[in-house]
């Protein structure tokens, strides 16, 4: 018969507070610590190995930060659920936590009953944010929106041409570099880029730039070219 | 989704005090002597009550956190923001 309990993995760089934490979760008879791992790269290296259902990552993990633990784990192990540990409530830490894929987070000062409940929790599909921390994350959710939405009420007034030009610049290109991307004369490339920096309301190919990476533009000009 | 355009905007009566004690929040209205006990979904949602912010950005916002369906969102956020304008926590601005 198959183990029911929640296989999982733990990953901080105390190993003191991975011995508590493992006494503390095997005393539990749903959930079962089937791995540990002291830096990112061996959380990685354990959940390939192990499957763990829910991985507990400290963001400040050395050796691949829990950021970057938890964004590899994401793409690797995608059936595996990250509860991310931080010293803080960082409203900064806890976007960047969820974007990298992370399905709950929680203080490392929180109660230890609060860990099991967002454990499984965080298993049963919720996402679990500290309850303190939701009006503010709710709130730079709707800003960001806010912020895609002129975005990409700027980007329609630009042609399907100048969207190619715009994705150029993004990359980096120069006009020599759009010109031989988009087999066009290097002149005209310098209009395109001329007219889509006032269409934008930009004043250089920088701030070009940095309108498709910061309002994440370049997946909806990548799709606009195929 | 975009705004609805003419959507009114629920703002935070200022003279109320939040306190927040674990998972609730306790509002406390000195006009009326009144205090009142918000989960952590209310507490989210009156913290959004800042007189810019539309019921459906808020609907929008908690759906794309929580994943669940808009229309259960959507009848949670009105119950709540009705809640709030009966027990006088927030008035209503117009939109511009």
């Amino acid at each position: 018969m198959a183990d029911p309990s929640v296989k999982v993995l733990l990953a901080d760089g105390h190993s003191l507070f991975r011995e508590a934490m493992r006494v503390v979760l095997e005393a539990q008879e749903d959930l079962s610590v089937v791995a540990e791992a002291s830096d990112g790269m061996q959380a990685l290296a354990e959940a390939r190995v192990n499957e763990p259902d829910v991985a507990l990552i400290d963001l400040q993990l050395p050796n691949s930060d829990g950021l970057r633990t938890t964004a590899s784990l994401a793409d690797s192990q995608p059936s595996c659920r990250t509860l991310v540990l931080s010293d803080d409530d960082d409203e900064e830490l806890l976007v960047l936590a969820l974007e990298a894929g992370a399905s709950g987070f929680i203080s490392k000062s929180s109660p230890i009953h609060e860990l099991l409940s967002a454990t499984r929790r965080v298993h049963s599909g919720e996402t679990v944010v500290p309850p303190q921390m939701l009006g503010g994350l709710l709130g730079r959710l709707i800003s960001r929106r806010r912020e895609r939405d002129h975005a990409l009420r700027l980007l329609a007034r630009l042609t399907s041409r100048e969207r190619e030009v715009l994705a150029s610049l993004a990359r980096g290109a120069d006009n020599a570099g759009i010109a031989r991307a988009l087999v066009i004369s290097p002149e005209t490339a310098r209009t395109h880029v001329q007219n889509v920096l006032h269409k934008l309301e930009l004043h250089s190919r920088l701030e070009a730039a940095a309108f498709v990476m910061q309002s994440d533009l370049l997946d909806e000009l990548e799709e606009a070219r195929v | 989704m975009t705004v609805s355009v003419g959507e009114r905007r629920p703002l935070r009566n200022p003279k109320v005090l939040l306190r927040q004690e674990g998972e609730q929040g306790i509002a406390i209205d000195p006009d009326t002597e009144s205090v009142h006990v918000m989960n952590a979904t209310a507490v989210a949602i009156w913290v959004l009550c800042d007189g810019r912010t539309v019921p459906s950005e808020m609907v929008t916002a908690i759906c794309d956190l929580s994943k669940l369906p808009w229309d259960v969102v959507e009848e949670d956020v009105q119950s709540i923001l009705r809640q709030f304008e009966e027990t006088s926590l927030i008035t209503w601005e117009d939109s511009t």
